[in-house]
């Protein structure tokens, strides 16, 4: 398994571009991952991938008034400095007072050379909190052999049982680089293992997915076999009325709501805004047993420990012990709020640049997934959601449906498979409703954020709806 | 007038040297694969991003490289990389072999029906270049645009932009095929945001997903008029904070022309992808309702009803020359006047399910596999006139616009829309304005419920990016509708 990149070559050049005189000052993040992707359906694999992105983005800086860059090949870096140069020159003569923008400084939250892995190797430390390793052997040797042959076992298990398998093994190495003209020097690199399967067998469907830095924590043939297992029990469907349900939720379904949290405020750009739910930061409004923060620097998901601006990452907690916490945020944001960056800059593509949380992580409880369900005594277990969208921003609604393996729980047991369903619910209700943890963390990835995840245990919530809103008397 | 120089810019603008380099390419796996192609895929995207009370963001992002997709005894295998130096295709092209030899044996061996080759040049006609617009007329055009949003009391964020792509593209096969095509789109769009403790109301122009895009020059965003709808969308946010609840029932609806097109995007277009159909996006993305033996058989919708993929209509995001398998653009009715007739299908999907080709192969640049996604795919304008007629013709009911949330399930059949805006019409006048409207459905029984589709002079057509596979890819496509008039739909559902 091979870097995209040489790092030393890579910061070497990026140092090279550095010394341009062209603007006041500049910044280099460089995004780079090599994955390889085994995805089967239908009995064959049939789409398997090696793909290799690069993109390095210049950031150039004159009078505070920034433009920004991106190129593929470290060829071309010297044409996007000078473009870059060009382009903020422009916008500052454009203007008719100082910019606003400041690039990082080195220090406290944005070292210069500390912090960052300096290569393929285990053990990176982390600045704020306990050791997060970034590489791992045994992703490694989570090869395309491995993967091919999981996949062949996963379709014959699934075949066997009558049905069939569909999904993904994949590993990846990730790196990313920043240099500024002002000192910051930050660079690693990390492996990646994810897993994602769907058994059907009939109408009966169950789905697994999970990631990690580490290819052995994916425990992928366990993991088919308990697919394989609740899409045979999931076989005869029925439509559940509709109303208000004691639930379990799955980790997927869980990881699904807790996706949701930037958009209902924790993000510095509707915090500075006044918009959200940082504007009852101390109040109780989760569970007591809700932990939910973006740590860079936990040991789950995919930790990297800075962000595309040099910042170091911090743990930033939305609900401690229940109580509301704070927004993540980059320069621009935390400028706006008046505080330092929690070092959470992001471009999404397509989309204006703003913080973004990329390692959402839950903490987990004591019990196993199977003790909070045999703790209902009629309610539904629900394994995924499929299509969120937000509804309400200040209520945290959203609307969404239920999928794969779902199923009535009654005497402390899964019972009657049930039929995806239609819901429109609030994702802060149902914080503020959890009545236990699981203890079993899984990962899944977030679309359209570099390098993001989300890891959530299961949990049992005292009440989710199902079915859409009813009826109510027109105003 | 047509812009040619438009298409003369970066390293792969020169088709002899694109076709050296894909011939090299074709010379590295021929005798080694069953079949192979490759896409030499150039972009560079222009964005800039005006917001209320900050500064300018605007970037230019490049991107270069080469994806190789081969079939080596019955197995398929993909390789992308960068073009950093001069062995990556050849290097990309071993790896995308030996992917493929890993994954033999793996299933039933792939048949790929051969075909003869296609080659050509295509590219996007352009009036005026917007990467030849100057700094200072982009920045005069959304900082207006801003300030005509932000004039209303009450608007707490502006969020406008514009954008440009282009691209030169570039395909051979072991079939002999070799196409370039230059392509070229244009866009830009406007959110206002108000706000109080209990509510957060968004307006948006054009389009309220990405602004809108098309296939077009600056003239495009020109023809947007983002200043003059600048002060409306602005007001009509603030109006939203106090506007009346949206009701709850069964009700009768006129629905806009954006609003139609994202309907067509997730029941239709989704809905007639082949490779959802055959379940090979069955573990992310998910399957369809539709079979591929309803072909010709499957009543989808109304008479009122039909729906077309047509890349050749030029000017839209959706519009090229050969999709990203080298399959020559084409029009295709998919549905006519409510007859499931055809699927959008690649050529692997095609040949297994024994069906049409119709030439819906895309790919995000060159780093990832084509797969099935929409192409230009509007719903026929219809018999319905204006839409002051076609209020007229609701009577009783709601006219609604603007999408403001949206969710379906796997299967593309039980979805659920809410909208920005939403007008109560009584005999046919439109009256107050509503806020937070949903409607809900079952996908057939909606497009069955259409009673009439208004006519060419209402049609609108907005680009789209769309995701899909795994790993997850962009797809960049276009919708075209006139607003229609259902009948029977259930309303405040979310």
């Amino acid at each position: 398994m091979q870097a995209p990149l040489n790092e030393a070559r890579t910061m070497e050049a990026l140092d090279a571009a550095l010394r341009s005189t062209a603007a006041d000052e500049f910044e280099i993040s460089v995004l780079a991952r090599s994955g390889e992707y085994t995805r089967f359906a239908g009995q064959v694999i049939h789409q398997p991938q090696d793909i290799v992105e690069v993109q390095y983005l210049v950031r150039a800086l004159v009078n505070g008034h920034p433009y920004r860059v991106a190129t593929a090949t470290a060829a071309d870096l010297d044409r996007a400095v000078a473009a870059a140069a060009a382009g903020a020159r422009t916008r500052a003569e454009l203007s008719k007072k100082p910019g606003q923008v400041r690039l990082a400084a080195p220090g406290v939250g944005a070292g210069a050379g500390a912090g960052g892995g300096a290569g393929p190797q285990p053990g990176t430390a982390h600045s704020a909190g306990p050791a997060a390793p970034y590489w791992y052997s045994d992703t490694e040797a989570y090869d395309v052999a491995a993967r091919s042959g999981l996949a062949k076992e996963a379709m014959a298990a699934a075949l066997t049982a009558g049905g069939e398998a569909a999904g993904m093994f994949g590993r990846a190495v990730t790196q990313q680089l920043v240099a500024t003209s002002a000192g910051i020097r930050r660079q690693i690199a990390a492996t990646e293992a994810s897993g994602a399967l769907t058994a059907t067998i009939d109408d009966g469907t169950a789905h697994w997915v999970d990631l990690s830095r580490s290819a052995g924590r994916l425990d992928v043939a366990g993991s088919v076999a308990r697919a394989v297992a609740q899409a045979r029990a999931g076989r005869g469907r029925v439509d559940l009325p509709p109303g208000t349900y004691p639930a379990v939720l799955g980790a997927e379904a869980v990881g699904e709501l807790l996706g949701f949290l930037p958009d209902v405020g924790f993000t510095g750009t509707l915090a500075a805004a006044g918009i959200g739910i940082t504007a009852r930061a101390g109040q109780p409004l989760a569970a007591p047993l809700v932990d939910v923060a973006d740590d860079g620097g936990a040991d789950m998901g995919l930790p990297i420990d800075f962000d595309i601006e040099g910042v170091t990452k911090r743990r930033v907690d939305f609900f401690r012990h229940g109580v509301v916490g704070e927004a993540v945020t980059d320069l621009a944001t935390a400028a706006a709020l008046g505080r330092p960056s929690t070092g959470h800059a992001h471009i999404a593509r397509e989309q204006v640049p703003e913080p973004t949380a990329p390692n959402i992580v839950m903490s987990g409880g004591t019990h196993p997934e199977d003790v909070l369900i045999a703790q209902l005594e009629r309610g539904v277990y629900l394994q995924r959601f499929w299509y969120t969208r937000l509804v309400g921003r200040i209520t945290g609604t959203i609307t969404g449906v239920t999928r794969d393996a779902c199923f009535l729980i009654e005497d402390g047991r899964l019972t009657t498979p049930l039929n995806g369903m239609r819901f429109t619910e609030s994702v802060l209700g149902v914080l503020a409703g959890v009545q236990a943890v699981g203890a079993g963390v899984r990962s899944q990835p977030i679309p359209n954020v570099w390098n993001g995840a989300i890891s959530a245990p299961s949990v049992r919530a005292a009440a989710f709806r199902l079915g859409a809103a009813p009826i109510e008397p027109a105003a | 007038m047509a812009q040619t120089n438009a298409h003369r810019w970066g390293d792969l603008a020169d088709d002899e040297a694109a076709a050296a380099l894909l011939a090299s390419v074709m010379s590295t796996i021929d005798n080694r694969v069953d079949y192979g192609d490759a896409r030499l895929v150039e972009a560079e995207e222009l964005r800039l991003y005006h917001q209320l009370d900050r500064d300018p963001d605007e970037r230019l992002e490049k991107s270069i490289g080469i994806g190789v997709r081969v079939l080596v005894d019955g197995s398929w295998g993909f390789a992308a990389a960068p073009l950093s130096d001069a062995e990556v295709p050849a290097r990309t092209a071993d790896r995308a072999i030996a992917v493929a030899r890993a994954g033999v044996g793996a299933g039933p061996r792939v048949t790929f029906p051969p075909r003869p080759a296609a080659s050509g040049r295509y590219q996007t006609e352009v009036g005026l270049d917007p990467f030849a617009v100057s700094a200072a007329e982009r920045d005069a055009l959304l900082a207006d645009a801003i300030e005509a949003a932000a004039a209303t009391p009450g608007v707490s964020s502006v969020t406008a932009g514009v954008n440009a792509k282009r691209q030169h593209r570039h395909f051979a096969s072991t079939e002999g095929s070799l196409q370039h095509q230059h392509l070229l789109e244009t866009g830009g769009g406007l959110t206002a945001i108000a706000a109080n403790d209990h509510e957060v109301q968004r307006r948006s122009y054009p389009n309220s997903f990405h602004g809108n895009t098309g296939g077009s020059g600056w003239e495009f965003v020109l023809g947007l008029d983002l200043i003059g709808n600048g002060g409306r969308v602005g007001e009509e946010a603030v109006a939203l904070l106090s506007a009346p609840m949206a009701p709850a029932g069964v009700n009768d609806l006129v629905i806009g022309a954006q609003q139609v097109s994202l309907q067509i995007h997730e029941s239709s277009g989704h809905a007639l992808e082949l490779d959802r159909i055959l379940g090979d996006e069955r573990n992310f993305a998910g399957t369809s309702f539709i079979q591929a033996g309803d072909v010709g058989a499957l009543r989808y919708g109304s008479p009122a009803v039909s729906i077309t993929s047509d890349p050749t209509v030029a000017g839209t995001r959706g519009s090229f020359g050969w999709d990203d398998e080298g399959t020559p653009a084409r029009r295709a009715g998919l549905i006519e006047e409510g007859i499931f007739r055809r699927t959008l299908s690649n050529r692997d999907s095609a040949a297994r399910a024994g069906l049409e080709l119709t030439g819906a192969a895309r790919a995000d640049g060159w780093a990832y596999l084509p797969v099935c996604f929409s192409t230009h795919v509007f719903l026929e304008p219809g018999a319905g006139g204006s839409l002051a007629e076609l209020l007229d013709r609701l009577g009783d009911g709601y006219y609604i616009e603007d999408n403001r949330s949206w969710s379906i399930d796997n299967r593309r059949l039980n979805f659920q829309f809410g909208t920005e805006v939403a007008y109560e019409v009584r005999s046919g006048r439109r009256g107050r304005l509503l806020r937070n409207f949903s409607y809900g459905g079952i996908t057939p029984q909606f497009w069955n419920s259409v009673e009439a589709v208004a006519g060419r002079e209402e049609f609108r057509t907005f680009g789209y990016p769309c995701g899909k596979g795994e790993p997850k890819q962009w797809g960049f496509l276009s919708h075209g509708a006139a607003p229609l008039l259902a009948r029977g739909i259930r309303t405040g559902v979310a």
